[in-house]
């Protein structure tokens, strides 16, 4: 219960904290030589530091959700493409999302919050779009003819990473973790290189 | 008794953010994926200098009505710009349009221009669209290049999405123009630093895959210098940041998967 409160307070304070931002209350340590970043074995490992605002939280709440079902997405293509160039895309997106929803679940953890959304249809609902990709669009690529599959699947994954692109900038915009925003970095251009990649794929 | 109030203040923080995350991205929600649309080849890298358009193909967004390749947006003027060197994708006497959309908008029309005239509309009398959206467009009247503009129009806003999508009509029997080459990617940009001190666990389990062939370059098997753009094969190794790895999960590397504590899933230290 103590955490928790001290959990409620921090977010509460958090604005505070935000506009002291530039007196680097939460900078990450000082870059670390390669040879122990080597030694690192799991990304879990990485700690997100205890400064943080809401906006944190909800990029990391709604990447886990996006992650979760571009595995299973993966998952599918992985068993189903037809080209070995789509099958291996799929792969590396699955080993590399994974740890990506491992870090992302650890620094939740850290900061005390949960890893689950309420719910994925209102946070779009106000401006009359539905996600990209819901249970019912995932469960289509299981269904759809094999000849069609890598068509239907780079253009729904290709939303998905939009999607993924999008929630990225936000916490660029508005996050308030130095950490997480760095890791937003990295997931605006590795998404943005794949999105390079599949629409290369569907140009054939 | 102040716990009980620092929990609504908390969930109002909440529910401000939640609305500025509804707000943000709204604009972005589709574009014509193949035949690369303009749009589509900006995002593709396959054509240079196309503005802000690259990072959000799916933003060519407004008022219905426009027979402009950006809708009228100001913001890309490049979609309007035909003496950019936009690949004409060979088709025959049809063609299939596949669509992108990263929010489903219930759906007035999908209507296709050919020369400032309708040659097609598929009517979606106002639901949200199937899973996958594609649309087959007859197009056996004309011949040569055209710049065929696709449009969505959606069902309740008085908004549109704008796509031009240049094709060669009856050219060398549908196949696909030549590739351009590859664009280059930017340098990768070093991974924020961090110094985890605590002692490594067990290193992350990830099946081994079986390796399939490589599409393209291929790689000496001793060390040399890591580079997006290219497609690693399981056990080729490579050096980063004067560390050398294995190559655990055969890729087509890009930008921040360059090796180091973010992609062990991809990279073995050695």
């Amino acid at each position: 219960m103590k955490r928790r409160v001290a959990a409620v307070l921090a977010l509460a304070a958090a604005p505070l904290l935000l506009g002291a931002c530039g007196t680097a209350v939460d900078k990450p340590a000082p870059p670390s030589n390669t040879a122990t970043q080597a030694d690192v074995k799991n990304v879990a490992e990485i700690t997100a530091g205890s400064t943080f605002n809401d906006t944190d939280v909800m990029f990391l709440q709604m990447l886990i959700d996006n992650l979760e079902q571009g595995q299973e997405m993966a998952r599918t293509a992985a068993k189903r493409a037809t080209r070995p160039q789509v099958a291996e895309l799929a792969k590396a997106v699955q080993v590399t999302q994974a740890d990506e929803i491992k870090l992302m679940k650890s620094w939740l953890a850290e900061w005390d919050k949960p890893a689950t959304l309420d719910e994925r249809i209102s946070l779009h609902a106000d401006h009359g779009g539905m996600p990209s990709t819901g249970d019912k669009e995932i469960a289509s690529l299981t269904t759809v003819k094999k000849a069609q599959f890598e068509t239907a699947f780079l253009n729904l994954f290709l939303a998905h990473q939009h999607n993924a692109v999008e929630f990225a900038q936000l916490e660029l915009d508005k996050g308030g973790n130095e950490l997480a925003r760095s890791f937003a970095e990295r997931v605006k251009q590795s998404r943005t290189d794949q999105v390079q990649q599949m629409l290369k794929l569907l140009a054939g | 008794m102040r716990r009980k109030i620092a929990y609504p203040l908390a969930t109002l923080g909440m529910v401000a953010s939640s609305l500025a995350v509804a707000s943000s991205p709204a604009l972005a929600h589709g574009y014509v994926s193949s035949p690369p649309s303009r749009q589509a080849q900006c995002a593709a890298g396959a054509v240079a200098n196309c503005g802000a358009i690259q990072f959000e193909p799916q933003s060519a967004e407004a008022p219905k009505g426009s027979k402009q390749c950006n809708g009228g947006v100001a913001a890309f003027p490049e979609l309007n710009n035909d003496s950019l060197p936009w690949r004409a994708t060979n088709v025959g006497k049809s063609a299939t349009f596949n669509w992108v959309l990263t929010a489903r908008h219930r759906t007035a029309t999908w209507v296709y221009y050919v020369d400032g005239n309708p040659i097609a509309t598929f009517d979606d009398k106002n639901a949200i669209p199937s899973a996958t959206v594609s649309h087959t467009v007859d197009l056996s009247r004309f011949s040569g290049r055209k710049t065929v503009l696709a449009v969505w129009n959606i069902g309740d806003t008085p908004m549109a999405f704008y796509n031009c999508v240049d094709v060669n009509i009856g050219g060398s029997g549908g196949g696909s123009a030549t590739p351009t080459a590859p664009p280059a990617t930017a340098a990768p940009t070093t991974p924020p630093a961090t110094t985890p001190t605590t002692a490594p666990t067990t290193a992350p389990t990830t099946a081994a895959p079986t390796a399939t062939a490589a599409p393209t370059g291929t790689v000496p098997a001793t060390g040399t210098a890591w580079a997006p753009g290219v497609a690693y094969k399981i056990n080729d190794v490579v050096t980063y940041e004067g560390v050398s790895y294995k190559c655990r999960q055969a890729h087509q590397s890009i930008r921040s998967w360059e090796p180091g504590i973010w992609t062990l899933a991809l990279w073995l230290p050695l």
